[in-house]
């Protein structure tokens, strides 16, 4: 992966279900709305262009570009999002969002990766905000922050 | 009510955001922390970039409030603003539960379907 890349955040959790059902929980659109966007128009396959729309506070709908990488049924789904509207998604101009799932006694483990930051958090920090007052932006720098935090902890 | 449902410290917050997004200026920030202190010859001589390129990186922290100087001979000693930093850091803080919160509803709800499908299995073994 993109490990020499500034601003990559991963978390990991275990989900009581078979790996088939996380998968298309996190892969197919009438789902991916459920967890993030208030609309989401593509189809789950590789290379397939579409869009993901947040409803910001006005009532108007502000779309995403959104474009599946790999879709590997139920290990592997990725997508590109957040690259200018008429662009190919890749590598600098937008954010790459990987799930990784792993088969586990009792139900899968969940491993998100997203990169890309270095470029794009600002803008991922902007959208979000706008469109979602209780979800407001990324941890890009976060992890760098962090021996900051330490400092000033131990002074306050 | 505000009909932006913005506050008035966005523009500051924005600007402080821009600020602390770019590689350079945090490696600055790092060493200005690290060495609690230091003027754009003594940064620039750390980093692969210009003295007027950490100069104006210096300028950018210093507009949002993130570094103050104090002038040192011929050149402005920077150091960092404990207090801005803090207040940066509050509201990177408070975002980092952005993924935490959209993976617990991935959990939820496929934890939801997989339930449902366990407590009607005979639906599914009729589609044999």
């Amino acid at each position: 992966m993109h490990s020499k890349e500034l601003g990559t955040i991963q978390r990991e959790l275990l989900i009581e279900a078979a790996p088939e059902v996380v998968f298309d929980v996190v892969s197919k659109p009438e789902h991916l709305k459920e967890w993030w966007p208030d609309d989401a128009r593509y189809e789950p396959t590789p290379g397939s262009a579409g869009e993901i729309i947040f409803i910001n506070p006005e009532g108007e709908g502000d779309s995403a570009s959104f474009t599946v990488v790999e879709a590997i049924p139920p290990r592997v789904f990725s997508f590109r999002w957040t690259h200018p509207a008429g662009e190919t998604a890749a590598e600098g101009n937008s954010l790459l969002v990987t799930f990784e799932l792993m088969p586990r006694e009792g139900g899968t483990s969940l491993r998100m990766t997203e990169t890309g930051f270095r470029e794009m958090g600002w803008e991922a920090a902007v959208l979000e905000e706008q469109y979602r007052e209780h979800m407001k932006g990324w941890d890009y720098f976060l992890p760098r922050l962090a021996p900051y935090i330490a400092t000033l902890e131990k002074r306050l | 009510m505000s009909s932006q449902g913005r506050g008035p410290s966005t523009q500051i917050d924005d600007a402080l955001w821009s600020a602390i997004g770019d590689p350079t200026r945090r490696r600055l920030l790092d060493l200005l922390l690290v060495e609690g202190g230091g003027t754009a010859t003594s940064l620039g001589e750390q980093l692969p970039v210009t003295r007027q390129a950490v100069a104006k990186h210096l300028g950018v922290l210093d507009h949002v409030g993130l570094v103050s100087s104090v002038t040192s001979g011929r050149e402005k000693r920077y150091h960092v603003d404990e207090a801005q930093l803090a207040h940066a850091v509050s509201q990177l803080a408070s975002v980092g539960s952005t993924w935490n919160a959209r993976l617990q509803r991935i959990k939820r709800i496929a934890e939801t379907i997989q339930h449902t499908r366990q407590e009607q299995p005979r639906q599914e073994e009729q589609h044999d």
